[in-house]
């Protein structure tokens, strides 16, 4: 009855540290994709019982029960039933219980032993529970549930050749007897009795004690200090992205520069060497280089999460969060959105009310993602001079930035209020979750992350920006400007005449035939906007030595005014320019008509904060 | 003497006399069986809101921190609980 490979499915309630499981199992052999139809997240990868048969792990997402109030929570049920396209039925079932939240942790356990499928339960965290005061009695456990119990300390790699032992041998026995379990009775306040009869029987001792966490809690969670410690910690992040890339974004763009000469050096001038150069390692290139601003954004996110802080986050969020109608249950996929929208909107699948869900969706574009940082940077970097703010440490640049992450956090308040009370009308959010314990994070759970975090960059890179970049090379190279014309190649190329055509439409808000040319490509992916401007920029200049040897900033600051440079800055707080965006938002709510909506709000939003930000400046004296 | 939780006072355990579970949407009855939270059931309210108000609320119901808004702590009855060692 079981395959050559048997497919085992982890399951069990949020914080039960089923991840860490998942992890410590399969470590580098482990795939993310999403269920066909839904976007939850599919996570699968591949481990080996003591013998070296191979067996295949699928992560599920947490649940509290087989009755589903979540997207997340309705594929666990579906997989764990078989009912998921796509998905077979597992051959058998690891049961991930917090060892020190037996009470709560055994109600979906039951749930799950009644099914009668081959289940080991995998008693998690036991060093914690000791830590705390709990001694418990494994076999009594093991002997009321009716399945094996297997104490895993998950993040210290113990207990995982007997989990996987256990398995094994829950198979056999399962395919030998073909025995259904039974009897457990599925009422519900029937389990939840059981549950707490059982964790009394296998609790040995139980010491209390007076836990660290609380006292961590009742400074994190005050009132007062608790929320300056947020801001801290927001600061603290926002400026490592910028003080610790420094470095690191040299390193790229030499190692750029040196394969640039390196092409040219061995190749003679042609159009091969023209994409490769200017295209390909231009282009790409000028994007890979925020790679390390966008780890350390995730890094720190992924640290917040892993520490169980991120849920501190949301209470002290909340009370902001109710006033505009949401719950802070939204702030953990807002905060991620400003790594990237995409992952930002998938998260919004952990908020039960459809209303809340959806605004929180809508709103998600307008945090600051990192693909806005490759913009930001340059226009700030050519326009923005860099000194202090009077005799203050503030420096004016991070002023400017800091700004604009601030702007599109309150406009992203603003249209969820307006929302809550149009389009999105309901009940008020309702916010219930559980606050998991603090921990501290492991290194290797952290680094798994991040490197998938970092590959989907790099894919992202390598594909939609490599493609968009190649096409608008060849769009800005063809037809060839004939020979004596005193009109630019960009100019006479087919991109350019495109722009051309924009350019009449965004003149009004201040922008220039450089910028309607890097607004089309942008559509893709907003760090294009960049990629485009760098590789016009390189084409114009041509054999040109001493145009090649200027930075892209340093061109722009001769042909921009400041009022265009910051019309532009204000553009892109608003713009919904990525396409993933949009793909995802289709997506998660089901058609067109919301992602339709987003754009259009997105568009309106921006094309009238460029405008009032370019007619202030020009009024100002900047233009 | 009854009270409803989300008036308790911060760091005593108070126990569960009812739950209005009719005032309750489906959803929230059932997330709040799952956090533990039943009649007879010992918690202690823990932390209330931040700086811009004065919801939500923290819970510790047995070894569990669990979070809700004031408006479902107001459909619990709460009766004062012999306060554990």
């Amino acid at each position: 009855m079981t395959a050559a490979m048997p497919t085992i499915a982890l399951v069990g309630n949020p914080n039960a540290g089923k991840s860490s499981l998942f992890n410590a199992l399969t470590g580098a052999r482990q795939k993310i994709a999403n269920y066909p139809g839904v976007t939850v997240e599919r996570k699968a990868g591949h481990a080996s019982f003591a013998d070296g048969r191979p067996l295949s792990l699928i992560d599920l997402p947490g649940s509290y029960s087989l009755t589903p109030s979540s997207p997340d929570e309705q594929v666990t049920r579906d997989v764990i039933l078989g009912k998921q396209a796509g998905e077979a039925l597992p051959d058998a079932l690891i049961v991930v219980v917090d060892a020190a939240n037996l009470d709560n942790h055994l109600c979906f356990a039951l749930e799950l032993i009644a099914l009668g499928r081959p289940t080991v339960v995998a008693l998690n965290m036991l060093d914690l529970a000791t830590r705390d005061g709990l001694t418990l009695d494994v076999e009594a456990l093991s002997r009321e549930l009716g399945v094996p119990v297997v104490p895993t300390v998950a993040v210290r790699r113990r207990g995982l050749v007997d989990l996987l032992s256990a398995v094994d041998g829950a198979l056999l026995s399962h395919g030998e007897s073909g025995a259904e379990r039974g009897g457990v009775a599925a009422q519900e306040g029937d389990i939840h009795r059981r549950a707490r009869v059982i964790a009394r029987a296998a609790t040995v001792a139980e010491r209390p004690v007076r836990r660290w966490t609380q006292r961590v809690d009742a400074i994190a969670l005050h009132p007062v200090a608790g929320f300056l410690i947020l801001l801290a910690l927001m600061f603290i992040m926002f400026q490592a992205v910028y003080a610790w890339s420094e470095a690191p974004i040299g390193w790229i763009e030499g190692a750029i520069a040196t394969m640039q000469e390196m092409v040219i050096g061995a190749m003679p001038d042609s159009f091969l060497r023209g994409l490769i150069v200017e295209g390909i390692l231009g282009g790409v290139g000028s994007v890979i280089v925020f790679l390390p601003q966008i780890l350390i954004l995730f890094l720190f996110i992924l640290l917040l999460e892993a520490s169980g802080y991120m849920t501190r986050a949301a209470f002290l969020m909340d009370g902001i969060m109710a006033r505009v109608g949401l719950s802070g249950r939204g702030f953990i996929p807002l905060l991620s959105s400003f790594a990237c929208a995409v992952p930002g909107i998938m998260a919004t699948r952990a908020i039960p009310d459809a209303k809340d869900r959806l605004t929180t969706i809508l709103i998600a574009p307008l945090m600051t993602c990192s693909a806005r940082l490759p913009v930001y940077t340059l226009i700030i970097g050519a326009f923005i001079p860099n000194r202090n703010v009077g005799n203050s440490p503030v420096g004016l640049q991070g002023l400017v930035l800091f700004g604009l992450y601030v702007s599109g956090i309150v406009g992203a308040l603003v249209v969820a209020l307006v929302l809550r009370r149009t389009l999105a009308k309901g009940s008020s959010a309702s916010f219930m979750m559980e606050m998991p314990r603090y921990q501290w994070p492991r290194l290797r759970d952290v680094l798994i992350s991040l490197w998938q975090r970092a590959w989907i960059f790099l894919r992202r890179a390598g594909t939609i920006i490599f493609v968009t970049t190649i096409a608008l090379w060849l769009l800005l190279s063809y037809p060839k400007l004939p020979d004596g014309s005193s009109e630019s190649q960009v100019d006479y190329s087919v991109a350019g005449r495109i722009a051309s055509g924009l350019e009449v439409v965004v003149r009004p808000i201040g922008f220039n035939h450089d910028i309607a040319l890097a607004l089309i490509p942008a559509m893709a992916a907003r760090e294009v906007a960049v990629s485009a401007m760098a590789t016009a920029n390189a084409i114009d200049a041509g054999d040109d030595e001493e145009a090649l040897a200027q930075t892209l900033g340093e061109r722009l600051q001769g042909r921009w005014s400041l009022a265009t440079a910051l019309a532009f800055l204000a553009w892109f707080v608003f713009a919904p320019q990525c396409i993933s965006t949009i793909a995802i938002t289709r997506r998660e709510t089901n058609g067109w008509k919301w992602p339709l909506f987003m754009v259009g709000y997105l568009f309106a939003l921006a094309y009238a904060a460029a405008g009032i930000t370019y007619w202030t400046a020009v009024a100002f004296g900047l233009g | 003497m009854n009270d409803s939780l989300d008036s308790a006072a911060l760091g005593l355990p108070v126990r569960i006399s009812h739950i209005a579970w009719d005032h309750l949407s489906p959803g929230e009855g059932r997330r709040l069986r799952e956090f533990g939270l039943m009649e007879g059931v010992e918690v202690t309210p823990l932390h209330r809101g931040s700086l811009f108000s004065r919801d939500p609320l923290a819970l510790a119901v047995g070894r569990m921190k669990v979070v809700i808004r004031a408006a479902q702590a107001a459909k619990i009855e709460v009766e004062a609980a012999v306060a554990a060692a």
